[in-house]
């Protein structure tokens, strides 16, 4: 052995952990080699030291007393709950707590892909509707109720036309004219429609009011030849439909969802 | 649970080197304890117990910015002050109480808590194993590089005084 090893194994030595083939070739080093030993002697009297019982932190009695308390309390909590578990018609054993959970399952197993669905089809029963009514402005020529690029004529207009005060922004500057507003009926309720135009192309902003709705995003969707964007903000649905590019469609409802 | 709350203190303090911290720490611990398992008597619920104290001790000093590193590679000496010559020669280290407790409180807290364990708490190295979760041989090497450097600290004023 050497000193390197030695160095390493002197504190498992001087703890009594090592087995007893270890333990004879350390005394062998040790008494061969002076280095070693003198080190062994330091670390003897270090640990001498560190037994010290004043190195011991003990915690204040106060401070027990309190801990003690507190599981003494949690302790008490514990029984109460037990105790009225008890007090349940029947208690469940490991088998009646599978069977309920298997029931749970077989409902949660029926009622997901139901309730899944029927919410699905009212959603594509308004996309459905947002598409017919871009459709609809389309073919009829009848885009706009109130034609105007001013926001600030726009907006009022909506007044007393319907129960809410749709945003109208004016983005101009971003290259989207505004192009006038128009009530339409989706949903079953009238609605705001806003028109923008890039290029060629009309931009039908549908909005109404979606009570309780938290804010989110719903994932773009392609029907029919028409970009289709969703979103719920404050209270307020919003449904973008054209058939400009995606990219730009995105860019355009950022700008939205900005103002 | 009971009967270790003074070792549960004991290794609090040491690790985060505050009483008001180990007091936060304890009863965090063993309310965590408690939660998880009343039941747990005898000598298998001190490692257990100890090994809750020491994670949430270690989380503590993280959150509170104490320590910035990474548990479980091995710490590097490198960034302790390094009192240069191995003391072997002189066989005189200082162990007055307060250098040695200075000494222990500037080590690494994983060469710390070793050390606490196995000197102060008297735990064995199955048992310090258990608690920082980490192999028997680390820890054998860790309580040897532990006081080595420990040695080295205790040593170097010594030293000036005996050259």
């Amino acid at each position: 052995m050497n000193c390197e090893h030695s160095r390493l194994y002197l504190s498992a030595y001087l703890d009594e952990e090592l087995d007893v083939p270890g333990i004879l070739v350390m005394q062998q080093h040790i008494d061969e080699c002076h280095g070693c030993r003198a080190v062994l002697e330091q670390q003897a009297s270090l640990r001498q030291a560190l037994h010290d019982p004043a190195l011991y932190a003990h915690p204040t009695p106060e401070f027990a007393e309190r801990i003690r308390n507190q599981i003494r309390r949690a302790a008490q909590n514990d029984t109460e709950s037990r105790f009225v578990s008890l007090m349940t018609p029947f208690r469940m054993g490991w088998y009646g707590w599978m069977r309920a959970a298997a029931v749970v399952g077989i409902a949660l197993f029926i009622a997901l892909p139901w309730a899944y669905r029927l919410r699905g089809s009212s959603e594509r029963a308004i996309e459905e509707a947002v598409i017919a009514g871009h459709i609809r402005s389309l073919q009829a020529e009848h885009l706009v109720d109130i034609p105007s690029s001013n926001q600030h004529s726009v907006k009022p207009w909506f007044q007393g036309r319907l129960d809410f005060a749709p945003a109208v922004p004016d983005l101009g500057d971003a290259g989207w004219t505004l192009v006038g507003g128009r009530l339409d009926y989706i949903a079953g309720r009238t609605v705001a429609a806003v028109v923008y135009r890039r290029r060629l192309h009309d931009i039908n902003v549908f909005i109404w009011p979606k009570s309780g709705a938290a804010d989110e995003t719903a994932n773009p969707r392609y029907i029919q030849g028409y970009e289709l964007l969703h979103w719920t903000r404050a209270n307020m649905a919003y449904w973008v439909v054209s058939d400009l590019n995606r990219k730009e469609l995105d860019e355009f409802a950022d700008l939205l969802r900005r103002r | 649970m009971w009967p270790h709350f003074r070792a549960a203190y004991n290794l609090a303090r040491w690790l985060t080197r505050s009483h008001d911290d180990a007091e936060d720490i304890v009863q965090e611990a063993f309310l965590r304890a408690f939660s998880a398992c009343e039941n747990l008597r005898g000598d298998a619920a001190r490692p257990w117990l100890l090994a809750i104290v020491r994670n949430t001790s270690l989380n503590w000093m993280k959150r509170s910015g104490k320590i910035a590193l990474a548990m479980g590679g091995e710490p590097e000496l490198n960034d302790l002050r390094e009192p240069s010559p191995d003391p072997e020669q002189s066989a005189l280290i200082s162990v007055d109480r307060d250098g040695v407790r200075r000494a222990l409180e500037q080590l690494p807290v994983e060469f710390r808590e070793a050390l606490v364990l196995r000197e102060i708490e008297g735990c064995s190295y199955k048992e310090i194993a258990e608690v920082a979760g980490i192999p028997l041989g680390t820890v054998m090497s860790r309580l040897s590089r532990g006081r080595d450097c420990l040695r080295r600290i205790l040593a170097s004023p010594a030293k000036e005084t005996v050259t």
